[in-house]
């Protein structure tokens, strides 16, 4: 079990190399390979790096058979509004869904593949479940749900054909201090929008627990999707009061105005995120315990919390202007 | 970066907020896994005991934790299956939650606040396996003490997770204070049938055993004289 050789894609975003120090200290971990657009946000010891765009197939793929790894972690997955508008998003997960899951389908030492998903893929259409579990059709309402829930299907596609397990983790939504979220962003405005007649409860989870998920999945060969996301929930009202900003009450078509008010003022409002303040997104996370390992350690509340409690970005200028 | 974070900064800042913020009473409601929330339901039951003087039988058959279901009456527009689901909360000290919420804001939003579930197989599954108490409402009728059909795609999960089925009655006066909800023991299924056989015969059991319960209930035309009054705490009409 020793010495197995780990890809993860896209290694230079938060979660990615949050994933990344979590894995150099597995025992079963010898080769860990990462490949992203972007460098790493944060010092990495043994991990090497290769700086690739997710459009460059014929590079990644020579990488990726190159290494041969044994598990793959695909974490390149854009969520709409985080660091791209939703159509480049949408284009650039697509692009590196292709580019790696079609380059490690050649590798053949694969044990394991573990693929970054969401609760969104459940969809919030009238009469959907509340709280929907592992087994809950895959029905997507948004944009970024119909993303996450084309990965999934091609991850397993994929995996049938070459007789490779497959676990997509299904996340709530990921918020951290270094977490481009777009829910995060809005809830941290100072003036929140939210949605007075309804109001639903939504959870999400810290970026710390997900990336828990993601390398608990990888070191226990999962072969099943699982939902990751923190205990409890929250209502938008409730975050706004928590975080002590001023909420202001939407019925229907205010929201147009509000969404451009938001995107003006650098916190776009993206369809999935929408969803969420209209419909509430909730998903059952009882079986974190039995196919992870682990429970969730924190509660929704906590975590938005600890949202308003990290420290905004603070611009620096130079000392001495260069150019 | 280090892995782990100190919550202690977290804590302090958002203690503050809760403290110290205009809303702070809306930030310490506090919302379950489902959507409930005990705040909202406490104050929902105050009002519902303002109007309604409830008379509570049977409640210690009751699971202290673990999932069952309590089957119900109801009555057409009365929103049986909410009333019972606040009362016994406050009853059992435990949350107990309806099963029947619509799904459109506002209703749906504030049934969902209140303890509601939608009226979907899975859904009860769902909360059953994560140990809830669910009130299955039988469909309205207009007589008080006839029962309405009751859904068993709804009673199934309980017979597929092994898990008890109160059949219970409910008569609430229209006009007077009195409100009276008996729960009978639990009603087992036929250890004979392995397949879904199992889930229809429960339902026309727990059926049967409520349509006994509302005859020993009697009428207001059956009972003593003293029924005949309105806040004597029974009968009624």
């Amino acid at each position: 079990m020793a010495g197995r050789r780990v890809l993860v894609s896209g290694m230079g975003g938060d979660l990615g190399s949050r994933v990344a120090a979590l894995l150099e200290q597995e025992d079963w971990v010898g080769d860990l390979l990462g490949i992203d657009a972007d460098p790493p946000r944060r010092r990495l010891q043994r991990a090497r790096f290769h700086l690739a765009s997710a459009s460059d197939h014929d590079r990644i793929v020579e990488l990726v058979t190159a290494f041969d790894p044994h598990v793959v972690v695909h974490l390149s997955v854009w969520e709409p509004f985080s660091r791209a508008s939703p159509k480049q998003a949408r284009s650039l997960t697509n692009q590196a869904a292709i580019s790696f899951l079609g380059a490690v389908a050649e590798c053949r030492s694969l044990e394991s593949l573990v693929v970054r998903s969401g609760i969104e893929v459940y969809g919030r259409a009238r009469g959907a479940a509340t709280r929907p579990d592992e087994s809950a059709a895959i029905t997507p309402t948004c944009e970024f749900g119909h993303m996450l829930a084309t990965i999934e299907r091609t991850a397993g596609d994929l995996g049938r054909r070459i007789g490779v397990p497959v676990a997509p983790v299904r996340l709530g939504g990921v918020l951290g201090p270094h977490v481009p979220s777009p829910l995060g962003r809005l809830l941290r405005m100072p003036v929140v929008p939210f949605s007075v007649l309804a109001d639903p409860p939504f959870a999400v989870v810290e970026d710390i627990e997900a990336a828990r998920g993601f390398v608990a999945a990888a070191g226990r060969r999962l072969a099943e999707p699982v939902n990751v996301l923190a205990n409890g929930a929250i209502t938008a009202l409730q975050a706004i009061s928590r975080g002590s900003r001023v909420p202001y009450p939407l019925i229907g078509p205010d929201w147009r105005i509000a969404k451009f008010v938001a995107e003006l003022c650098g916190a776009p409002i993206p369809e999935h995120v929408l969803e969420t303040l209209h419909r509430g997104r909730l998903a059952d996370n009882s079986r974190m315990e039995e196919l992870l390992g682990f429970s969730a350690s924190g509660s929704t509340v906590e975590v938005i919390d600890k949202l308003y409690a990290w420290p905004s970005v603070v611009h620096v200028p130079a000392r001495k202007q260069v150019a | 970066m280090p892995l782990d974070r100190s919550d202690t900064a977290a804590q302090a800042a958002s203690s503050a907020a809760v403290d110290t913020g205009s809303l702070g009473i809306l930030a310490r409601w506090d919302i379950d896994d489902w959507g409930r929330d005990a705040t909202m339901v406490r104050a929902a039951a105050r009002l519902a005991n303002l109007r309604w003087s409830t008379t509570i039988g049977g409640h210690d058959r009751l699971p202290k934790i673990g999932g069952a279901i309590v089957v119900i009456n109801g009555r057409r527009f009365g929103l049986t299956p909410w009333f019972v689901a606040l009362n016994l909360s406050n009853k059992v000290g435990r949350p107990v939650r309806f099963v029947g919420r619509p799904d459109a804001a506002p209703f749906g939003a504030l049934a969902r606040r209140l303890g509601g579930l939608l009226a979907r197989p899975d859904e009860v599954a769902g909360a059953l396996r994560d140990g809830q108490v669910l009130i299955v409402g039988a469909s309205g009728t207009f007589d008080p003490r006839t029962l309405g059909e009751i859904d068993h795609r709804l009673i199934g999960p309980a017979v597929e997770l092994d898990l008890p089925v109160f059949p219970a009655a409910v008569a609430v006066s229209q006009t007077s204070r009195s409100a009276r909800i008996e729960i009978a023991s639990a009603v087992k299924p036929s250890p004979r049938r392995r397949g879904p056989l199992a889930e229809l015969e429960l339902t026309t059991r727990v059926g049967n055993r409520i349509a006994r319960l509302l005859k020993e209930f009697g009428g207001a035309r059956t009972g003593t004289p003293l029924d005949w009054l309105p806040f004597s705490g029974m009968g009624g009409d």
